[in-house]
């Protein structure tokens, strides 16, 4: 008898922790439903309910809200950027983990130093270099700044490779294989778990990254935003009375497919990190 | 370090003996650097070796000169319109711009150290060549030597790119700014129009000192401290929620673990810049939050406590300093939370599970368990990524940026004098610094003090923890 109670308390708290975790993206849901468009004080639920919002946000784009525009640049930016940094991550985190070389350790002790400036303020300095060259604005410039320091993000990746057994590589030497051929043809094959994790942190960093494409995209045209700076806009003061519930549309939109892909990468990133820190 | 000093000193040593013992074309290759490789019947590599050396030298003389003759003052002529006699128009004169005399100043030093780096490593390597082909050993021809970027030397073509990346998107960039941080480069000397230039460290002295109307060092103080105290509750609040709420989950007596986890998940799977900016709204001053607990006199129970300003008809969620600062660390709980859930299951299900049954049949309890194995085993486990979160707290841009942007108003004049916020990291603030008001030379002096207090703690905690090394314990 103690013990269901037990159990029925257990779940019930459990129930309760995640009521409280999902309210929010609840009432994203339901706004984004929500017949009225501004934001709704009085009451959780909606009092009318229609599909306006998304109607708008897809097919009506205004001067304020072009969703289907940004989302295009966004996955444009993301498909480039991911493909750049998935190579640049995997070639990186290959060399430090399976090949030895003088510089390695150096190499990766800068890195290490690297990582502890603050990210934004390599990010303004960035911003005034792209200037001088003009690229700010450009699509190919945001490209470039997620992509071209993505190198350093290789730790993970390599806590992957250094469980990856040496006697494996030993043997395919001895069959006269070269470095390459081991990388491309044993190596690369086996490790597919990180190859995804890999491919699909980097694909989502621009679907969630706002403040970088905020610095670099500062023209104010809208049709040249990502989906995170046209949605973050839509809450301006003078916007949000009229936009906020199509900010809430555009939020659900957004959310499905970066949600999917963020579920099958978590899986490796727990692999990841616990892989990796249990070496040291 | 004394292996650092040995090995540059081993380096010198090398290049001189090679210079003094090589033949006549390995001294010849001082001037034209591929000579060595024509003697040696390597000429694809002599040529390409040898266009380096021009792509140097003209790059040098075209960009080097110019600007680095410059580099000392950062430009002395001013942007102006001058009446030009031929075309009979007002026109921009030849100006001077101080940002790329420092930038292009920076890059020319680069590739000029980068050069001379490769310069003497050249001759070390000719004057190996040269004993190479006296001892009758084969000499690669360029195919082979082609082929060696696939094979032993591999690690140089995987890394050429990335590291190019690295240089030009985050090493040239921290050098520029950490170079402003030695100038005045702020609203009233912005290039074009304007000059700036080198000022020594005042900006270093006027991060810690304070009068009437500059007042960083006031600033400084308490943004630093609640920097600090954000990362300390930031980073243990989720760590401990996450840990026990793993913990609950994994517990045998819970049914349908993985529907429990999924449902968490998603709160934090929904990118931050959505959620972060809902529930702004969902706490604002006139937001429903506030109108719910206006109907379930909550509001009116905190007024009557104290909590809230009498005057007041609402909770301050993320208007008043202290209430602002306590909701931050809540709903950054809320999404660090089910990260670390998730973190800390994965250590969970790793932890042996003779080592916890052992415990059990030596007449353990569940609390002994946890506190003497379980803790201790995450603690070795994630106690890297403590201090890298610890780390990414301090530089915790999102979560503050994104909830009180546009929302929280300062009130405290000796803050705003600096442009400063209570709420504000030291990130945030450096942020706010270049976007609202130009200053980019205090923007550059805080961004130089937050790597000193990351790089400082990192040193300090991994010491620390290598100190306390149970690497064997658990294995």
């Amino acid at each position: 008898m103690k013990k269901t109670v037990n159990s029925i308390g257990r779940h019930l708290f459990l129930a309760f922790l995640v009521v409280f975790w999902l309210t929010p993206i609840a009432w994203l849901v339901l706004t984004s439903f929500s017949g009225y468009p501004g934001v709704n004080i009085s009451h959780f639920v909606p009092k009318s309910f229609s599909l306006d919002n998304y109607r708008l946000l897809l097919w009506n784009a205004d001067t304020v809200a072009q969703f289907p525009r940004w989302f295009l640049n966004t996955l444009i930016i993301a498909i480039c950027s991911c493909t750049i940094s998935s190579f640049y991550v995997l070639m990186v985190s290959y060399a430090m983990s399976c090949m030895r070389f003088k510089m390695r350790k150096p190499l990766m002790n800068i890195a290490v130093i690297l990582n502890l400036f603050p990210g934004i303020l390599a990010m303004i300095a960035v911003y005034f270099i792209l200037k001088s060259f003009n690229m700010t604005n450009s699509h190919i410039g945001l490209i470039l700044v997620y992509s071209g320091g993505a190198g350093l993000g290789y730790l993970i990746a390599k806590g992957f490779f250094d469980t990856i057994p040496v006697s494996l590589r030993e043997a395919a030497k001895l069959e006269g294989a070269s470095e390459q051929k081991i990388f491309t043809k044993i190596v690369l094959p086996i490790s597919k778990p990180i190859i995804v994790y890999t491919v699909i942190s980097s694909f989502l960093a621009p679907w969630m990254d706002f403040i970088l494409a905020k610095i670099i995209l500062n023209s104010g045209i809208s049709k040249d935003w990502t989906v995170a700076i046209g949605l973050y806009n839509m809450l301006d003061k003078s916007l949000i009375n009229n936009y906020f519930s199509r900010f809430c549309a555009g939020g659900v939109l957004v959310s499905i497919p970066i949600s999917i892909l963020f579920i099958i990468m978590q899986r490796f990133y727990v692999e990841g990190i616990t892989g990796g820190s249990v070496k040291g | 370090m004394r292996n650092f000093f040995n090995g540059i000193g081993n380096a010198f040593k090398n290049v001189w003996l090679a210079i003094k013992e090589g033949d006549i074309f390995v001294k010849l290759s001082l001037i034209i650097m591929g000579l060595g490789y024509f003697r040696r019947k390597q000429y694809i590599k002599g040529v390409f070796v040898t266009v380096f050396q021009l792509a140097v030298i003209l790059f040098e003389y075209v960009v080097g000169i110019p600007y680095l003759s410059k580099f000392n003052s950062l430009g002395t002529v001013q942007r102006e319109m001058v009446f030009n006699l031929n075309t009979m128009k007002n026109e921009v004169n030849d100006f001077d711009n101080s940002f790329k005399i420092l930038l292009y100043g920076l890059v020319s030093l680069f590739v000029l150290a980068v050069a001379l780096l490769f310069y003497f490593m050249n001759i070390v390597k000719v004057r190996n060549l040269q004993i190479a082909d006296e001892s009758g050993k084969h000499i690669n021809n360029f195919r082979e030597d082609a082929k060696d970027l696939l094979n032993e030397k591999f690690h140089i073509t995987l890394l050429f790119f990335p590291v190019m990346g690295v240089i030009v998107f985050t090493i040239i960039p921290l050098l520029v700014l950490i170079l402003v941080a030695f100038t005045n480069y702020d609203e009233t000397h912005l290039p074009p129009t304007t000059l700036f230039t080198w000022v020594g460290i005042l900006n270093f002295k006027k991060l810690f000192a304070s009068s009437m109307t500059v007042t960083f060092g006031y600033s400084f103080k308490k943004v630093l401290s609640w920097t600090l105290i954000w990362s300390f509750f930031a980073t243990f609040t989720c760590y401990f929620g996450g840990i026990l709420l793993a913990m609950f989950i994994n517990n045998k007596k819970t049914k349908f673990q993985k529907m429990w986890r999924s449902l968490f998940v998603i709160a934090i799977a929904v990118p931050q810049f959505v959620t972060l900016l809902l529930v702004r709204n969902f706490f604002a001053d006139t937001g429903i939050v506030n109108t719910i607990c206006t109907h379930l006199g909550i509001t009116n129970l905190f007024i009557h406590l104290g909590f809230v300003k009498s005057s007041l008809s609402y909770i301050p969620f993320l208007t008043d300093p202290v209430w602002a600062k306590v909701m931050i660390v809540l709903i950054n709980m809320w999404i660090g939370i089910p990260y670390l859930m998730l973190i800390a299951t994965g250590v969970l299900m790793n932890i042996p599970a003779d080592l916890t049954e052992s415990a059990r049949i030596d007449g353990a309890n569940a609390a002994q368990i946890f506190k003497k194995i379980t803790m201790p085993y995450v603690f070795f486990v994630t106690g890297p990524y403590l201090v890298t979160s610890f780390v990414a707290n301090i530089n915790n841009f999102n979560v503050i940026y994104l909830l009180t942007n546009d929302v929280f108003f300062t009130q405290n004049q000796y803050l705003a004098n600096s442009s400063a916020q209570e709420v504000d990291l030291l990130v945030t603030w450096l942020y706010r610094l270049t976007s609202d008001e130009y200053n980019y030379k205090m923007a550059s002096v805080i961004g130089i003090a937050v790597f000193l207090i990351c790089a400082v703690f990192t040193l300090v905690a991994f010491n620390f923890m290598i100190k306390g090394d149970k690497e064997e314990e658990f294995q």
